[in-house]
């Protein structure tokens, strides 16, 4: 069942359009990511779909019933949907009073209150925490009680912005964890956005992938701003000194570029094309990516391919191992 | 010295006794600045939370004169209430000179801008993630604004101090609009300088202790709740 469907949505701030959505349905009970770089647009659209923030122009629908943007109705719809901030904040008070807050809104009876406290902590593993002080908690306990408070609250639709950002690898493993728990449990639509494609590929086949405020059908990945200059009739972005990006022929100086990952290959030394276009670096990542290997290789700055299980097979490719990269100028949009 | 010690120790004997005239000033003055402690308060306080959260044109020059509004001299706010509720003014008719009421609406004129700047002050410095938090857990405007009303609690807990300690110490406001009556309009600050002017140290000593006492008990009590919830 379609739970969000947003027609021509567009904001503007400071006469800068920062989302232009044309369409987008997004069916309840599934988990969704939001990825994108800086600056895409995906706070200002998880702020829209948590009804925080009307959009200067669009139609939107939820639940079927059109939303139409004024207080009232934001704030009646408000109490289905529950947006947990990339760094929460809690209330100065305790853990119970924190989660209490949603519930005393609701107007749940006080008895029922205790329960649900209880059970929301004890789904985050922070039960031992109820009557502590919220503002001395490290910033993961902040984070699972921001989480717990927001399921206190039943909503529909749980959205999260950037849940892991600034989490060690324990922490990043248990907010996923908890992510799957809650949605096994309840079936509530999850919506968050991350920069962490593993992440995003590890909790659901449902990506939306923003860039410049508009939806795109595959991710931009690989960002880099540059200078542009031309060698031998070739154009290339200056990331680094000893970093060049071939690029398509181009009249600007100063860029913003994307590589899109299969546009980078490893490339053999003897079939390797001699000249500028050829990059040495070394392994220092490798995953498994919708059944194609993913490399993150240091060449001066970080850069991420996508390659074939059979081609993986033939290069041989190892962590800390040396590679030449060779990139097509044709998967580099400028911007 | 000796004269000195001589005087705090009477002093001290009129304040043990209940001396009724020392309780009638004292009353009259906590009466005067408690009143108008209040009204400022239920004034200022919403006006500071508004200025602070809304956005509206000259909403910076409004500040600037409120900031310069908190160097007003008592004598100016005198001076004007005065015109206002003598016989030959506006508010002649309600008989409000020489009153208890003419040195409240003094004060309050006097700490309205007090009051509010330091609530500004306090809401402009909460996170503004207090706010989205309470809109996004279902929180109407109402009750996002007790959200942020209460994160504040400290700020606004030190304008209500500061505003009972300027009206409390002022002179100019109560002595010219009050009149020194005696038991009932005679405040703290107006009985010791009369006190002075006679020469009598003995009353005004007295009073200057409790007066002292007084803002002491405020800024500890103030003191005390501000370190037992930040822990």
């Amino acid at each position: 069942m379609t739970l969000y469907f947003l027609k021509d949505i567009r904001q503007h701030y400071n006469h800068r359009t920062v989302l232009n959505i044309s369409e987008l349905a997004l069916t309840s009970g599934n988990i969704y990511t939001l990825t994108g770089p800086n600056g895409a647009g995906k706070t200002t659209l998880l702020n829209i779909l948590s009804f925080l923030r009307p959009p200067s122009s669009g139609q939107m629908e939820f639940n079927h019933l059109p939303v139409t943007f004024n207080a009232a109705c934001l704030q009646k719809l408000r109490k289905s949907v529950v947006l947990v901030d990339q760094h929460p904040i809690l209330f100065s008070t305790t853990v119970y009073k924190n989660i209490e807050f949603g519930l005393k809104i609701r107007k749940i009876p006080h008895d029922k209150r205790k329960q649900i406290i209880q059970s929301s902590l004890d789904m985050v593993g922070m039960k031992k925490f109820t009557n502590a002080d919220a503002r001395f908690l490290s910033g993961g306990e902040t984070r699972r009680v921001a989480i717990a408070r927001a399921m206190a609250c039943s909503p529909d639709v749980l959205i999260m912005d950037e849940p892991t950002a600034d989490l060690d690898l324990e922490h990043q493993m248990t907010i996923e964890t908890i992510i799957l728990d809650i949605h096994r449990q309840k079936n509530i639509t999850i919506i968050f956005c991350t920069h962490n494609l593993a992440q995003g590929a590890r909790l659901t086949s449902h990506h939306i992938h923003l860039f410049a405020g508009q939806i795109q059908d595959h991710n931009h990945e690989n960002i880099f701003k540059g200078e542009i200059t031309k060698i031998r009739g070739r154009h290339y972005c200056r990331i680094t000194e000893k970093v060049l990006i071939p690029t398509p022929a181009t009249d600007k100086r100063e860029t913003k570029i994307s590589i899109h990952p299969t546009a980078i290959r490893v490339a053999d030394k003897k079939d390797a094309e001699p000249g500028l276009t050829i990059l040495k670096g070394k392994v220092i990542g490798l995953s498994e990516d919708k059944e194609r290997i993913r490399a993150t290789i240091d060449v001066g700055v970080l850069i991420s391919l996508l390659m074939e299980a059979s081609e993986y097979d033939v290069r041989n490719i190892r962590i800390n191992t040396m590679v030449d990269v060779e990139i097509n100028p044709d998967g580099v949009t400028l911007f | 010295m000796i004269f000195f010690g001589d005087s705090l120790i009477s002093a001290l004997m009129l304040m043990f006794t209940l001396d009724s005239e020392l309780l009638d000033i004292v009353h009259v003055s906590l009466n005067v600045s408690l009143t108008s402690t209040v009204i400022a308060g239920i004034i200022g306080l919403p006006a500071g939370f508004i200025i602070s959260t809304g956005e509206f044109p000259l909403k910076r020059a409004l500040i600037t004169i409120l900031n310069t509004l908190l160097a007003l001299p008592t004598v100016v706010i005198g001076l004007f209430v005065y015109v206002l509720i003598s016989r030959n003014g506006v508010f002649g008719v309600y008989d409000l000179l020489y009153t208890q009421k003419a040195i409240i609406i003094g004060q309050i004129i006097l700490i309205i801008p007090i009051m509010t700047t330091f609530t500004i002050s306090a809401i402009s410095r909460i996170d503004t993630r207090y706010r989205k938090t309470a809109m996004t857990l279902g929180a109407d405007q109402f009750q996002t604004a007790l959200v942020i009303l209460k994160e504040a609690r400290f700020g606004i807990t030190a304008a209500i101090v500061a505003a009972f300690g300027r009206v409390i110490s002022e002179i100019g406001i109560c002595m010219m609009l009050g009149g020194n009556i005696s038991g009932y309009t005679r405040t703290m600050t107006t009985a010791m300088a009369l006190q002075y002017d006679k020469g009598e140290f003995v009353l005004a000593i007295a009073l200057g202790i409790i007066l002292l006492s007084i803002s002491l008990a405020v800024n500890i009590l103030f003191t005390y709740f501000q370190g037992k919830s930040t822990g």
